[in-house]
């Protein structure tokens, strides 16, 4: 896979298409002035600061703060350090020493990001001088938190693609199949009156009309009733995601649901449903102390549940938390593995894969499945996308991933706002979880093991991960569909899929060969995962974004050369213009077109 | 049993017993008897064979099952795909088809029926009819046959025992049938006999051959010396050692004295900046009587440099005994425990793997030799490795130094070379090492494997600095545990000469070895072993072919000459080394102990009589300095590892960067289902189109700036295109293009299309060098390997050298 070409210093995951190609050498020679800076950005403050650089020690330059980065430049000219933050980045930020604590750069500035990285700034201790600097980074960087607006609202960037149009339910239903005599699309949850944290179209099976659907509701935490999430054409099975039925502690049952269920399986004519449910066994039972639980086997008799032990938000908080710390700023020698494995994060990501191939499997050998986790916001996105992913060949292609996202994840209520704490200040929040990017690590590591089966590479992963943080797009606002239409995200921001489809060749796999028909099934064994290094150590300078295959180079040669001569020609032509046009239209052939139209012509292919 | 005759080399089969019959005619109808060919080698029987087999595919071949008929011979258990090409009679022997395996390979056999699962011995006897057999390898390998249902039981039972009492827990008595049947016929002597040896590879046997490599390194002041033609002065030397000029062969037989086995110091490599790279024995005999012994061993040790440092690789790094006991581990906790079939919970893989310390090991080595080529960049001195045998640790770090620093050794052969030099003629206990003969269990250490396994680590870090890829370094990784190879079958380059020849140790015919006639007739004993570089005796073309990289070096930028670097480096050092000076560099750190140089220590010596002076301490700190320049934490030197091809190749230690290598070791357990796409042949491949749009413009941009007579880049990929992209791995692992596929040199072409392209003005108010660059990135759009290039590339032309003291003003 493609690793993104990310230049050691500038901390810069955020390139803008005009710089994407950016090579450590031609970031010395930027000008001191510093960054390309977004339609909409202002700038707030400048302020000589040092940056304790973890890595290259203590570093006098200039910081930047605008109302979208944090942009910093030392002032050393030999091996210049740019940081390049987005402050949506931005988790925590804390002073450090007083005005008089003693020792050199003790007085200054401590930055927590969400992104694997800490900042540590130090100031002069006389004049109180990062009061305003700490005000106004703790004002930026937490819009929310003091009745700002987040940057997605304030930018005013411009593309070619419009990346809201990528997800149209009703077309990726029909896609699929859908609607046909056993599945039927239903508009019950058009104002969000059935359950307000679903999309506004749902799929159900075609015999339960729209008011047992909110008899259901009644029982299913949050009204998150079981529908359908993907369908397989050949068998018929289906993928059905809902939340945790509200047994309690004294073992409610509910007709509506049984028979809904029972609905389900037989829309294919099994004889068995199959309910996945993410958590751990006792956790499912201790659910039964807040009114939840699981399908009991007297009240489902058709249907065998299996627990598939995935722990809850917070055991990936902390297992997280774990692994930056070995990562960040320093990488241990021998004893990294053991260290690594105490983290246990590749430990969940292996179970969180293994539930999916078995929900997988169960699919593709004709069986329907229903998951479900306590609210199905979290585990349950991971593993029906997760589990899509490996069945249905569209969502590996670039378009079909987006799809994949905004269908799953955005307009199913991943809680985005409450995982990551978009532009709000309390970073101890409980709702905060790496579930997204635990989702993200998964992927990756499918692309790992199947290097020709994903039309897209490394650098969208990152990509993706990184405006998960930045607050520059629309796409990863908010927790729901009715939050994201209430606040007109999509007339008011630009989304992610626009950056993305604007640029599709940065993003393209050279090794991919299209094939449909094959199920990807990972093995999810710790003898076959590995760390993402170049996602979670890629702030460490001494990790060489690891080498591409020699034809992935040469793919991004060839990327390079093209914008070159592009530019070349485009520069040949202004000149030429003026004293020579004759000359230039008779040497050239018929297909020779202005270098306008070779523009369009060339972005258009992949 | 089934006899193969000897002249046609077709297995003549019994009558098959009515169930086979049936068989044969029910499905195999129309294809009859050819499906059970097997191209037998010359003399080779075949033992035992069963129907309807299916072997388990492993990743890299695609995976799933593929079917067909599983033979055992006296050599080696084949399979036959159903489906196979019908053998070419004519074709050469190839020892290994690319289904099969050498039974002096297989470690173990297990059976596996239906409820149970048994690890068959040699004597042991089966209860069950087998379902499923497993041969795990000595190189870790595992291959797996499927009994179908409908294979005769009597078969699959057959086989079974077959392989497991013929198979080799090596004995000297078995190797040498092993070695005969395999080799041993007078065919395959004959073809040996007349096999050719790669022309394209410096095999380090003849004076001529050391000559060539002190030219191709550019190293002036050292001779190859013949002073050990007939192995008196060290009998684990190699015949020819290359000394400094100044010594005469008669001064330099006094110092064989003064060192273990007589390991005098010897030349291996030049940096390219002037440094020389030297190993040799611990001292021995620390008397020294005369003033001109100690002269000459301060020659032999400083050659022409003024500063010498010793690398002492004794101490620190694992002992041969080390490294086995981690091999081992890593074997078990690799294949799991086979007879219980019990193997290390997935949990607690890593620390288990950490625990068995191979990887520790291998950073171990890579740091060292890290250190030793950042030393070398200095220039100006010789630096010394040191081991008291000086027969396995030096052998592995001034390997790797070379690897690292010399672009040469990254191609097949270069590499080839490399391990002839440094392992082969400098008396690597190959044969003690491997422990071929199962005699010398003490002795018995993979210490070859394990630079395998550093080589391997710099090319998963470094992919595209190697011409040489996974591919190959699995093959020889595979091939030591075949003990048929002349150059594994012996401790050093004497016994190999005295086996070849067959005659007393004390005669050398004058015009060398090579004009001998083979194998003496009257010495039925030993077959001639054919050296492991004869890579088409062992593997399939299509094999062979996956040996090199594709597309290599596309990246690679001539030499800077005389870039702002080197002048940096050499003043933050070179002020203070007084000349003479020696130090030691241990556990990362420099010393001069006073006894470091034994005739230096006391006043015994009469060397300080004429060279008294404090001993230097202030070249300490900049050599420090010059270790950590480089050494793995200053990032700003990594960017000119990019731009620079002898800028060493520093290898990454941190724990995420130093790998088990899964290709190698985790070969036969769980797989990743693999993907083997079908092409599609309707959509272009992205990079194809990409390469087309690419030339399009360039020449667009040719066309609009004709007018400029003097343009000088050339569009070449057109051509290419089609016959490249095919190309496109299967699995994703690489892509491979045919090699023969046709590639004009650019001049050529250059007088087919002579239109195009003159240079654009845009070129002409760049630096010469940029439109150079871009004009070779052009013929490497989809660059074929051109030999003819290559080797230029690899080979730096004396004045493509650093000039050697430039920027020097000391």
């Amino acid at each position: 896979m493609a690793s993104a070409p990310i230049a050691p210093y500038s901390s810069s995951p955020l390139g803008n298409s005009s710089s994407q190609h950016t090579s450590r050498e031609s970031l010395k020679m930027e000008p001191l002035a510093g960054f390309v800076s977004l339609p909409g950005e202002e700038r707030i403050i400048d302020k000589d600061i040092i940056y304790m650089c973890p890595f290259n020690g203590a570093l006098k330059g200039k910081v930047f703060i605008t109302n979208y980065r944090l942009y910093f430049k030392s002032t050393d000219t030999e091996t210049p350090v740019t940081l390049n933050v987005p402050l949506g980045v931005i988790s925590r930020i804390e002073k450090m020493g007083g005005a008089t604590s003693r020792g050199e750069n003790s007085y200054g500035l401590d930055i927590t990001c969400k992104d694997m990285r800490n900042l540590r700034f130090a100031l002069k201790q006389e004049g109180h001088s990062r009061r305003d600097i700490f005000d106004i980074l703790f004002k930026y960087a937490f819009p929310l938190s003091h009745g700002m607006q987040l940057f997605a609202f304030l930018s005013q960037e411009k593309y070619e693609e419009n990346g809201w149009n990528v997800y149209e339910p009703m077309e990726e239903f029909r896609r699929q199949g859908l609607p046909n005599n056993e599945w039927r699309v239903t508009f019950i949850n058009k104002s969000y009156e059935l359950c307000d944290t679903y999309p506004t179209i749902l799929v159900v099976p075609y015999k339960a009309p729209d008011e047992d659907l909110r008899r259901v509701g009644t029982f299913r935490s949050r009204c998150r009733i079981p529908v359908l999430s993907w369908f397989h054409k050949q068998n018929h099975a289906v993928i059905t995601r809902c939340s945790q039925p509200l047994v309690g502690m004294s073992g409610k049952r509910n007709k509506d649901d049984e028979r809904y269920l029972d609905l389900i399986r037989e829309a294919n004519g099994t004889t068995k449903l199959t309910i996945y449910d993410a958590r751990p066994n006792v956790n499912a039972v201790a659910n039964k102390a807040t009114g939840g639980g699981y399908e009991g086997e007297d009240a489902y008799q058709n249907a065998e549940l299996v627990f598939l032990d995935i722990h809850n938000i917070h055991v990936m908080r902390e297992s997280l938390k774990k692994l930056k710390d070995i990562v960040y700023p320093n990488v241990e020698e021998s004893h990294w593995l053991s260290s690594l494995e105490s983290t246990h994060w590749l430990e969940h990501i292996k179970l969180v894969l293994s539930g999916a191939i078995q929900v997988a499997d169960k699919v593709s050998s004709g069986y329907s499945v229903m998951v479900h986790c306590s609210d199905g916001w979290d585990r349950t996105a991971q593993l029906t996308s997760l589990s899509m992913l490996m069945l249905d060949s569209y969502y590996r292609t670039l378009r079909g991933f987006q799809v994949l996202l905004e269908k799953e994840w955005i307009s199913f209520g991943h809680k985005f706002a409450s995982r990551i704490g978009h532009g709000d200040k309390n970073h101890a929040d409980q709702d905060r979880s790496p579930i997204f990017l635990q989702f993200i690590d998964c992927v990756w590591q499918m692309t790992k093991q199947f290097p020709t089966a994903f039309e897209f590479n490394e650098r969208l992963l990152v990509v993706i991960l990184d405006h998960l943080y930045s607050c520059r797009f629309g796409t990863f606002l908010y927790n729901c569909e009715s939050a994201r239409d209430s606040n007109d995200v999509r007339t008011k921001t630009v989304s992610l899929w626009s950056l993305i489809n604007s640029d599709t060749s940065s993003y393209t796999n050279p090794f991919y060969t299209p094939e449909s028909s094959r199920v990807l099934y990972p093995v999810a064994s710790m003898r076959h995962l590995e760390l993402w290094v170049n996602y979670y150590i890629r702030w460490n300078p001494r990790i060489q974004h690891q080498q591409q295959s020699p034809v992935e180079q040469r793919y991004k040669e060839l990327l390079a050369l093209r914008d070159q001569y592009l530019k070349k020609l485009e520069e040949l032509q202004l000149t030429d213009s003026a004293p020579s046009s004759t000359h230039l239209t008779n040497s050239s052939t018929p297909n020779a077109a202005t270098p306008n139209q070779h523009i369009t012509h060339l972005q258009t292919p992949f | 049993m089934l006899t193969g005759s000897k002249t046609t080399f077709k297995v003549r089969q019994l009558v098959p017993d009515m169930k086979e019959r049936m068989l044969s005619h029910s499905s195999f109808h129309t294809r009859g008897r050819d499906v059970l060919g097997l191209c037998c080698l010359p003399g080779e029987c075949v033992l035992q064979r069963a129907v309807l087999v299916r072997k388990k595919l492993s990743v890299k071949e695609g995976s799933g099952w593929l079917s067909g008929t599983l033979f055992c011979t006296h050599f080696r258990v084949a399979f036959v795909p159903q489906d196979s090409q019908r053998p070419d009679d004519n074709a050469d022997p190839v020892l290994l088809g690319d289904h099969d395996v050498a039974l002096a390979s297989i470690d173990k056999v297990v059976a596996v029926g239906p409820s149970r699962t048994k690890l068959v011995t040699p004597n042991g006897s089966l209860k069950f009819t087998p379902e499923e057999l497993v041969l795990y390898c000595r190189d870790l390998r595992v291959f797996c046959f499927l009994f179908d249902r409908l294979t005769p039981d009597a078969q699959a039972m057959e086989i079974t025992y077959t392989i497991a009492k013929t198979y080799q827990p090596l004995k000297p008595g078995t190797l040498l049938s092993f070695q005969n049947s395999a080799l041993g016929s007078i065919e395959m002597k004959q073809f040996l006999s007349n096999r050719r040896r790669d022309p394209n590879m410096n095999w380090f046997e003849c004076s001529a051959d050391w000559e060539q490599e002190l030219e191709r390194a550019g190293a002036t002041g050292w001779r190859v010396s013949s002073v050990n033609d007939r192995f008196e002065m060290s009998t684990s030397l190699p015949r020819f050692t290359v000394v400094p000029h100044r010594v005469l062969d008669t001064e330099l037989k006094k110092t064989f004295a003064h060192f273990n086995d007589g390991r005098i110091p010897r030349w291996c490599w030049r940096h390219p900046r002037g440094s020389d790279l030297l190993r040799m024995a611990s001292f021995q005999n620390n008397i020294y009587h005369e003033k001109d012994d100690i002269r000459n061993l301060e020659l032999v040790l400083f050659g022409g440099q003024q500063m010498c440092v010793i690398v002492d690789l004794g101490e620190e790094m694992p002992s041969p005994a080390d490294i086995q006991v981690a091999h081992t581990r890593l074997r078990t906790l690799c294949l799991g425990d086979i007879s219980s079939s019990v193997s290390v919970p997935d949990d607690k893989w890593l620390s288990t793997l950490e625990s068995t310390r191979w990887l520790d090991y291998i950073r171990c080595f890579l740091r060292k030799a890290a250190e030793v080529a950042c030393l070398l960049r200095g220039g100006h001195m010789t630096v010394v490795l040191q081991e008291s045998e000086d027969r396995d640790m030096n052998c592995v770090v001034s390997s790797l130094v070379q690897v690292m620093c010399d672009p040469h050794c990254r191609t097949v052969a270069g590499f080839q070379s490399l391990v002839q030099k440094e392992w082969i003629t400098a008396g690597h206990k190959f044969l003690s090492r491997i422990n071929y003969h199962r005699d010398c269990d003490k002795e018995e250490a993979p210490v070859f494997l394990l630079f395998l396994d550093c080589v391997w680590q710099l090319w998963s870090q470094y992919p595209t600095r190697f011409q040489l890829t996974e591919e190959y370094l699995l093959a020889l990784h595979d091939s030591v545990q075949l003990p048929l190879f002349s150059s594994f079958l012996a401790n050093s380059q004497r016994e190999r000469c005295r086996r070849s020849q067959h005659l007393p140790q004390s005669y050398t015919p004058v015009n060398g070895l090579r004009e001998l006639p083979m194998g003496e007739p009257e010495e039925p004993v030993d077959p001639p072993f054919p050296p492991v570089w004869d890579w088409a005796l062992q593997y399939s073309s299509s094999r062979r072919a996956r040996f090199t990289q594709p597309v290599s070096q596309a990246a690679c930028i001539p030499p800077v000459l005389n870039g702002n670097l080197n002048t940096n480096l050499e003043r933050s050092w070179h002020s203070d080394g007084l000349p003479g000076s020696v130090f030691l560099l241990s556990r990362s750190s420099f010393s001069n102990p006073s006894n470091l140089l034994p005739w230096r220590s006391g006043n015994s010596g009469s060397y300080w009589k004429s060279h008294r002076r404090a001993p230097s301490s202030e070249g300490l700190s900049g050599l420090e300095r010059l270790i950590r320049a480089c050494s793995l934490s200053d990032p700003s030197e990594n960017t000119t590892t990019l731009h620079d091809p002898f800028e060493p190749l520093l290898p990454l230690l941190i724990g995420p960067c130093v790998r088990v290598w899964r290709g190698c070791y985790l070969r036969g357990a769980l797989h990743p289902q693999a993907f083997s796409h079908p092409m599609s042949s309707c959509s272009q491949h992205p990079l194809d189109q990409l390469a087309f749009e690419v030339q399009e413009l360039g020449e667009k941009l040719a066309q609009a700036s004709v007018r400029h007579p003097e343009h000088q880049t050339r569009q070449q990929e057109p051509r290419r295109l089609e016959s490249n992209l095919n190309q496109n791995a299967n699995n994703g692992t690489f892509l491979f293009s045919s090699r023969s596929s046709q590639h004009q040199p650019p001049a050529s072409r250059g007088s087919t299309r002579p239109t195009n392209l003159t240079r654009a003005p845009w070129t002409a108010s760049e630096p010469p060098r940029s439109a150079q660059r871009i004009s070779g990135k052009h013929t490497f759009l989809f660059g074929h390997q051109q030999e003819s290039q290559s080797v230029q590339r690899y080979i730096p032309s004396p004045s493509a050298k650093y000039p050697k003291h430039a920027g020097n003003t000391h």
